[in-house]
């Protein structure tokens, strides 16, 4: 069996601990053992492989693959190839068994699509981090959140299990679900985010913003609003409007003239910020982002980023929360006050402290105070 | 309107759409299907079953969106969705198989995200459901009759599937021919397009077979009581829905299946053998005799129940659309194929004239006809002729079947006068169930007389054939009792010599010359033969005579080529009225069609015949010659030019036309048909 990689920090005590006492000092300190399956592509992958870059400074990590049908016959998504591999941890697929003291599972989701969980998950505490909303907005099931906690709760045999939301929006899913539905298992929702770790290098906001629009993601349909708001966000007035991710809109060749359009990775997320002032970014109506790392990458590219409320609401004020309509007269304020815009784009950054290694840190050693060896 | 999508672009799911489509207009749904969900290939059937459903989804308004397939939503499927432009409150349902709750709620997801609008759901695959083929599309169901919809009488209409593997076996062909000879049965063969051509090849051509395709699965409920399906299992998505509506109209299905495909899923259906040679033995011992009551019992079925197309409609909330109300005004619509002259259209506005029943009659007419067919105070819907121009060579029936589609309403009746049946006709006789009658006059070439000429005929339930003057010249294509034959259909009206001599002065004032003599020609536009020789030759031999008008008549619309016009005494003429013409004139020079020709003989006009002679055309020179050899008309072929010279001679300086007038005047013809047809039409075969 693959031996778990040890904390660096605490490395050298253990040591000299074992070398003391000749008692394993294994059991001293809290293992953490990572569940998850490590091909699904986005901005959840860059969130994990921040976390492992983390937590293995602060635990014993182990991280556990699961090959799940849902991302059958891709491959591993490189932030978290580049993350295990900086961090030497061994990636175990498919283990009969994971013993740990706290064994999080992210995005269970991902077992939606098979009906067994050939994998027994031993721990004092499970929590499973909810990368996509339990619901979507209206009220439908985001996908099949009873069958998947079931898996994994079946498949445990654990003092603890919780739902760690990741946003406040995300939380409101959660927490609308359990309240209407009857798991099987009991599961206790975590009062705090396990937001994504947004550790972006600032970039310094341009002191002449213009009307250069854009927005980025993946090209599922979920990402993109209808017609009617896409020409609201990106008309033919602006100078610009760079659309990263059009891969539906290249297809069927039905996008307006003044539209910049790219295919997912067909531009990097640094050349794409070069050419835009403004992140525009708006989802299908039926569909939120439980997130938004892509307004997070945004700000920290010095760019404005505009949303909808409440996806903004995740970011205390970062991100301007407003209707489709409101885009226009909000672009053209900031173009003509451009301090202001250099202020509010430096002072989102600010906020984006909120969900820096630092502050996830705190909360993940008072998750860790919590546990028996676990540092006080 | 119910617009119709599909969760994929492709050939399979279109098909589903077109049975689906279909389906619910059975019902009296307006339907539609969003065009961009056709796939990039269509056959020439597929195109005829979509014509009367596809349009721009932007052109209508919908009520309802129902998305087909939406267990497999593919990214194509889910970009046209988002192009849809439908009111916010218009419900869009995906209807699917989903087998799990996330397959439910991953199609939900797609088309919500999509089109930014929930859709409602329905799934198809309840646990409680049975499955009637494993990978369906389509949400198969059926209307179920409340009594069986079997035709009457002892013997039966029996429609055997089989595939072209079982067609190529050792007897497979002789096994169908022995069931095809018992006269209580009238059978058809469906299979694909491999095994009609195996049959047409072989010596059980004359079998009626129709191709997977040739007919959707609605249309061919009307050729038979009782269906038996052979292979190894249940042969496709069409095949199914085709023994779902037959359980569902009270016919009985035969499982003569390898596997018992069809007995399995718990249908109602009786088992047969698997064998075509036992077929025969085992309908005339099991099923003939209680073919109705077996027919009662499957429309009582619990299973059938489960596939109800109204419990399918309620479900999807369809009960509130309006229906279309079948006109309560019946109404005989002739439609006359477009030939190169007006005689199909002439005949069809005789029989027309001679009816008498209360019914409204009016045409479907190519443009050629219509002004003639207005003139006699006929209402025409104008169909559109074919042209080289057009991409598919049966573009333009296209269109009209459409037309017809929307002229025609069940409990109408057609009558059609043509030699080929056209697609458009045939799949709106069987799609709307008409009573159908068939105009068919005969003296075909040889080569045109073979079963895939004469297969159509069973969408008729009437085949009036109205006969050649002579016997020789009258044939037997096809038996049965729905064949009826009436004496040659003519127009007539004699001109006495007062009104010849008036005609005569009126022509000879429109012209502004002496005529002493009048000579007409009617040899045809050169769209079905070139007489541009011939009618040089007229011209020239003519404009020698004194006081000579020569007619050259055209069908209006016609083009005439343009060395007609320096004649002195010839000129064209634009006009129906031949039969005046003929009759006044000294000498008629004629090409042999049906109508020209039985014109001729009964006005007793004396012509020089020259038959035209294109492939498509009926044996227009044994018509000519039967007159010939009885001294009735001249016959010149076409190659004759001096012989044309000498019989012009014989006919105008000679004695010749008095002779023929005499021996028009003794010969004894037969009685006409226009009556007859008239009133076999009127009582509806």
């Amino acid at each position: 069996m693959l031996r778990p990689a040890r904390p660096r920090r605490v490395l050298s005590l253990i040591l000299s601990f074992t070398e003391t006492t000749g008692i394993p000092p294994v059991s001293m300190y809290p293992t953490v053992a990572y569940v998850l399956d490590p091909r699904f592509r986005g901005g959840t992958s860059s969130a994990v492989a921040a976390e492992l870059d983390l937590v293995s400074g602060l635990a014993r990590v182990e991280v556990h693959a699961l090959s799940t049908a849902m991302f059958s016959g891709r491959s591993v998504a490189p932030q978290l190839g580049d993350a295990l591999a900086r961090l030497t941890l061994p990636l175990i697929w498919d283990a009969r068994e994971i013993a740990a003291d706290i064994v999080i599972f992210h995005n269970p989701s991902c077992l939606k699509f098979q009906d067994t969980l050939a994998t027994r998950i031993v721990a004092n505490k499970l929590i499973v981090v909810t990368h996509e909303n339990f619901l979507r907005p209206g009220g439908a099931e985001g996908f099949d959140v009873a069958k998947c906690l079931e898996l994994i709760g079946d498949s445990s045999t654990v003092l603890q299990r919780a739902i760690a939301p990741i946003s406040p929006w995300n939380r409101q899913t959660v927490d609308s679900w359990v309240s209407t539905q009857s798991p099987k298992h009991d599961w206790a929702v975590q009062p705090w985010d396990w937001f994504n770790i947004c550790s972006f290098e600032m970039q310094a906001p341009t002191p002449h913003p213009a009307d250069r629009r854009g927005r980025h993601s993946r090209p599922g349909f979920e990402k993109f609003p209808q017609q009617d708001v896409m020409d609201l966000c990106f008309p033919e007035a602006a100078e610009q409007n760079v659309i990263l991710g059009a891969d539906s809109y290249l297809r069927d060749g039905s996008a307006p003239a003044h539209w910049t359009l790219y295919p997912f990775g067909g531009l990097s997320v640094s050349q794409y910020f070069e050419q835009i002032d403004f992140c525009v970014y708006y989802t299908a109506p039926t569909w939120r982002e439980s997130f938004g790392r892509v307004l997070a990458e945004a700000i920290a590219a010095g760019k404005i980023a505009i949303s909808d409320p409440q996806t903004a609401q995740t970011f205390d004020g970062a991100v301007i929360g407003a209707a489709p309509s409101e885009v226009n007269d909000i672009v053209r304020r900031y173009i003509s006050d451009p301090v202001r815009y250099q202020r509010d784009v430096v002072s989102g950054q600010g906020k984006l402290g909120k969900f820096s290694s630092t502050a996830f840190e705190a909360t993940f050693n008072t998750l860790l105070g919590q546990m028996p060896g676990g540092p006080r | 309107m119910i617009l119709l999508c599909s969760g994929q672009i492709s050939s399979r799911h279109f098909d589903a759409l077109l049975l689906f489509a279909a389906q619910l207009e059975s019902g009296g749904h307006s339907v539609a299907i969003d065009a961009r969900f056709m796939p990039e290939e269509t056959i020439k059937q597929q195109k005829y079953e979509m014509a009367p459903f596809l349009a721009d989804a932007g052109d209508i308004n919908a009520e309802t969106i129902l998305v087909i397939g939406a267990e497999a939503m593919s990214d194509d499927a889910q970009i046209l969705l988002r192009g849809v432009n439908a009111r916010a409150d218009v419900p869009v349902w995906a209807i699917g198989h989903y087998a799990t709750h996330q397959d439910e709620i991953n199609a939900r997801n797609k088309i919500a995200f999509a089109m930014g609008r929930e859709p409602e759901l329905l799934n198809l695959s309840k646990a409680s459901k049975p499955l009637l083929l494993e990978g369906l599309v389509a949400p198969l169901a059926t209307r179920i009759a409340p009594h069986p919809e079997q035709s009457d009488g002892k013997g039966c209409k029996l429609l055997v599937y089989m595939p072209f593997e079982m067609l190529e076996e050792d007897d497979a062909l002789t096994g169908l021919a022995i069931t095809n000879y018992s006269p209580n049965v009238e059978l058809h063969v469906l299979t694909n397009a491999k095994g009609k051509d195996l049959i047409r090849r072989s010596k059980h051509a004359a079998l009626s077979v129709f191709g997977y395709g040739e007919l959707p699965p609605d249309n061919l409920l009307n050729y038979f009581d009782v269906a038996a399906f052979f292979g190894s299992n249940i042969p496709g998505e069409r095949m199914a829905a085709l023994a779902l509506l037959a359980m569902g109209s009270g016919k009985v299905v035969i499982d003569c299946t390898t596997t018992a495909g069809f007995a399995e899923t718990g249908a109602p259906v009786v088992r047969g053998p698997d064998r075509i040679e036992a077929l025969s033995g085992y309908l005339h011992d099991v099923v003939m005799h209680s073919r109705v009551e077996i027919g009662r019992r499957s429309l009582q079925s619990s299973w059938l129940k489960q596939f109800d197309a109204a419990a399918l409609e309620r479900e999807v909330q369809l009960t509130h659309l309006p229906r279309v109300q079948p006109d309560p005004v019946p109404q005989t619509v002739f439609f006359p194929t477009n030939g190169n002259g007006l005689g199909h259209a002439q005949r069809c506005a005789l029989i027309a004239d001679a009816m008498q029943d209360e019914t409204p009659r009016r045409f479907a007419a190519f443009p050629s006809c219509i002004d003639m067919l207005e003139n006699r105070g006929f209402g025409c819907v104008p169909m559109v002729p074919r042209s080289d121009d057009h991409g598919d060579a049966f573009a333009a029936d296209l269109v009209n079947y459409i037309r017809l589609r929307q002229l025609l309403r069940p409990g109408d009746r057609v009558v059609f006068d043509g030699g080929y049946v056209f697609d458009s006709i045939y799949r709106t006789v069987s799609a709307l169930k008409l009573s159908a009658t068939w105009i068919r006059r005969g003296l075909w070439r040889p080569g045109q007389i073979n079963p895939t000429a004469l297969e159509r005929e069973r969408a008729f339930s009437q085949v009036i054939v109205p006969q050649e003057a002579f016997a020789e010249l009258n044939s037997d294509y096809s038996t049965g009792h729905h064949i009826d034959k009436v004496g040659p259909i003519v127009r007539q009206g004699k001109l006495s010599a007062k009104e010849v001599q008036s005609l005569r002065d009126r022509l000879s004032i429109q012209f502004d010359q002496e005529i002493d003599t009048l000579v007409v020609t009617m040899l045809g536009g050169g769209v079905a033969s070139e007489r541009t020789a011939q009618t040089q030759m007229l011209c020239s031999l003519l404009e020698q005579r004194t006081n000579c008008l020569h007619l050259i008549v055209a069908w209006p619309n016609a083009v005439v080529a343009p060395g007609l016009a320096g004649w002195r005494n010839s000129h064209v003429v634009y006009t129906t009225r031949t039969l005046a013409l003929c009759q006044a004139a000294d000498l008629t020079v004629s090409a042999v069609g049906y109508n020209s020709f039985h014109e001729i003989l009964y006005a007793q006009v004396p012509s020089i015949l020259i038959p035209q002679s294109a492939p498509f055309l009926d044996d227009q020179e044994r018509r000519a010659r039967a007159a010939a050899e009885r001294n009735l008309a001249a016959l010149v072929l076409e190659t004759e030019l001096l012989a044309l010279e000498r019989e012009v001679s014989a006919f105008l300086d000679g004695a010749k036309a008095d002779e023929i007038r005499k021996a028009l005047a003794a010969e004894c013809l037969p009685d006409t048909g226009n009556v007859a047809a008239a009133r076999l039409i009127e009582q509806g075969g």
